[in-house]
């Protein structure tokens, strides 16, 4: 039979140093039984050698309970000789003289070391019992604390619901009533540009509530550009009116892999803003610039869209402003809410994506939204 | 004269869509929460169902799901913004189409009649949506008399969609009707082939409409 290749014995682990205070308890232990017998020696002849007995057995029981087992266990050793060497009879040997004698030896080295051993796993299971408590008080702190986060996310998307059910309620019910009303009234159109103003400021108002509480999760699937700049431009159709369109760049673009609502919407605001700012019959120009690779090296490409208006542009001190909430151009026409903006920034920046925008040398604003893409050749 | 159900909450906006409808000429019943929707639905037999997603009680998608049960009958949602997920469950879950709130009456009438257009059982192997005909016997396809050349799978995905002209088609009722079986990110194959068929259909009065994140529409 053919024994398995030897290596050899397994390399020993390294030994542990012995721990400071582990030292400590060892003197610590020596000193106190040190002690013991003295007092126990100088009341010997009052008390008798069972009296030293118990207080060797009291000293290690306490030491037990706080220190390590290894310093009790020695301990309890040292004291069953120094027992027997200085209070059993004949003294100053090692050697006992009468059978009862011998066996009360016997029992206190049995009771000091059991009581040793006994008392140091107690205290040790006490420890780890302890150690565990703490363990699942942390976990259900923890669970606590997620289950409230959890719970206050609900509440908040629970509130905004409502309230956005019952704000734009109402205007349902006005938007619908509206078309029973005569279209040639001109009080009809008045009150048809007034609530359609509402229905912008609410809905931006919900949007930037939404926005601002990282509510919009975006879900990014593949889509081609046009279905994106029909889905931005269709809800404009009367703002629109007055600018034309030119779109250009959207020829042999690559199917694009982004969430094609959030686009649309952040696109729908810029559009919205270039149309209010812009005089009528002013053409909006909406370039596409086919996905290229971005800053980094990931799988992502970078998509990026121009939009250019040819209004006033921008006063300088607002070009870093106008993505802030509520900040409005001097003379812009009443109307806007100041949230358009800040809504297609936050909305691009959910998408990892941002927003920025010029002067165009040749006047009008240019925005240019720029968002990481996947891209596959239809 | 069709019968049509409206299960709202809002008193005012029932109320507002029975004048609505009544002066199309429709005899009008309606229901202020779900169980009473289902009872009403039961009773007085609606061709049409209006049913808004957000009610109080058991939802719309349950009513809808319980309604389903025993009932084809034609059902339009009444929602609001940001609830494409929901509107999604719903149409996946028998819903025929959806407005979106505010929502216009000439949109409301329209979806309304697309939807009640005879479903189910068909008795000729041919569709017809607009300027388009197709021929299910011989998988050939017309624009007012002039042959498409489509692919097998143009073909399907035309007829799934054309089989719902009008009516809102989500993405995966599609793919499952185009693909049945397929699981590996079926989006990006749809995509591919939507963008062929609308070059193959052209200018010709055929327009394949994407709604983000619910699907595709055929108006014709």
């Amino acid at each position: 039979m053919n024994a398995a290749p030897s290596h050899g014995p397994a390399p020993r682990p390294p030994r542990q140093p012995v721990p400071v205070h582990v030292v400590g308890q060892f003197s610590w232990g020596l000193t106190l039984l040190f002690v013991l017998a003295s007092l126990c020696w100088w009341l010997l002849p009052f008390t008798g050698s069972m009296f030293s007995a118990l207080v060797f057995l009291l000293a290690i029981v306490l030491a037990g309970t706080r220190w390590n087992r290894g310093p009790v266990l020695a301990m309890a050793a040292v004291a069953a000789l120094v027992w027997n060497y200085f209070f059993i009879p004949p003294r100053f040997t090692l050697h006992i003289e009468r059978p009862e004698d011998v066996v009360m030896f016997g029992m206190f080295f049995v009771v000091a070391m059991a009581m040793g051993h006994l008392i140091t796993r107690l205290r040790a299971r006490e420890a780890a019992l302890e150690h565990y408590h703490q363990e699942r008080e942390q976990l259900l702190q923890a669970r606590h604390r997620a289950e409230i986060a959890a719970e206050a996310e609900r509440l908040h998307r629970t509130l905004l619901d409502s309230v956005s059910h019952e704000l734009k309620t109402p205007i349902t019910i006005i938007r619908t009533a509206l078309d029973g009303l005569d279209a040639a009234n001109p009080f009809t159109a008045e009150i048809d540009t007034a609530t359609r103003r509402l229905q912008r400021i609410v809905e931006n108002l919900l949007e930037i509530t939404r926005v601002e509480s990282d509510a919009v999760k975006p879900a990014p699937d593949w889509c081609e550009i046009g279905d994106v700049l029909h889905a931005a431009t269709a809800p404009l159709q009367r703002e629109l009116a007055a600018h034309p369109l030119r779109v250009t760049g959207t020829d042999h673009l690559p199917l694009l892999r982004l969430d094609s609502r959030l686009l649309a919407q952040a696109l729908a605001n810029i559009l919205h803003n270039a149309a209010q700012h812009a005089p009528a019959g002013t053409d909006i120009e909406i370039h596409v610039t086919p996905p290229s690779a971005g800053p980094g090296d990931g799988p992502n490409l970078l998509l990026h869209l121009r939009v250019r208006d040819h209004g006033p542009g921008l006063a300088p001190e607002m070009e870093d402003r106008v993505f802030d909430k509520f900040s409005r151009a001097r003379g812009a026409p009443a109307g806007g809410t100041g949230l358009g903006l800040a809504i297609s920034r936050g909305l691009m920046r959910a998408m990892k994506g941002d927003i920025t925008v010029r002067n165009h040398p040749e006047g009008g604003a240019e925005f240019l939204l720029s968002l990481p893409v996947k891209t596959r050749q239809p | 004269m069709s019968k049509a159900l409206i299960i709202d909450d809002e008193p005012q906006m029932r109320r507002l869509l029975r004048m609505v409808l009544e002066s199309r000429g429709y005899e009008v019943c309606e229901a202020d929460e779900g169980q009473r929707g289902l009872q009403e639905a039961a009773f007085h037999r609606p061709d049409v169902i209006l049913l808004d997603l957000g009610l109080p009680g058991i939802g719309g998608l349950e009513v809808l799901k319980r309604l389903r049960e025993w009932s084809d009958a034609p059902v339009l949602i009444l929602s609001v913004r940001d609830q494409e997920a929901v509107k999604v469950q719903a149409l996946e879950g028998g819903a025929d189409d959806y407005v979106t709130k505010p929502f216009g009456s000439a949109e409301l009438l329209a979806r309304l009649e697309v939807i009640q257009r005879r479903r189910g059982t068909r008795h000729t192997p041919e569709i017809t949506a607009g300027p388009l005909r197709l021929d299910l016997l011989h998988h050939e396809a017309r624009i007012a008399d002039e042959a498409l050349k489509l692919t097998p799978t143009e073909f399907e995905l035309l007829k799934a969609l054309a089989a719902h002209a009008g009516r809102i088609v989500t993405q995966n009722q599609i793919i499952r009707q185009v693909w049945p079986g397929q699981v590996s990110d079926p989006g990006e194959g749809l995509r591919v082939h939507i963008n062929h068929l609308r070059k193959k259909l052209g200018d010709r009065g055929l327009r394949i409409l994407n709604e983000p994140g619910i699907g595709y529409r055929l108006e014709g």
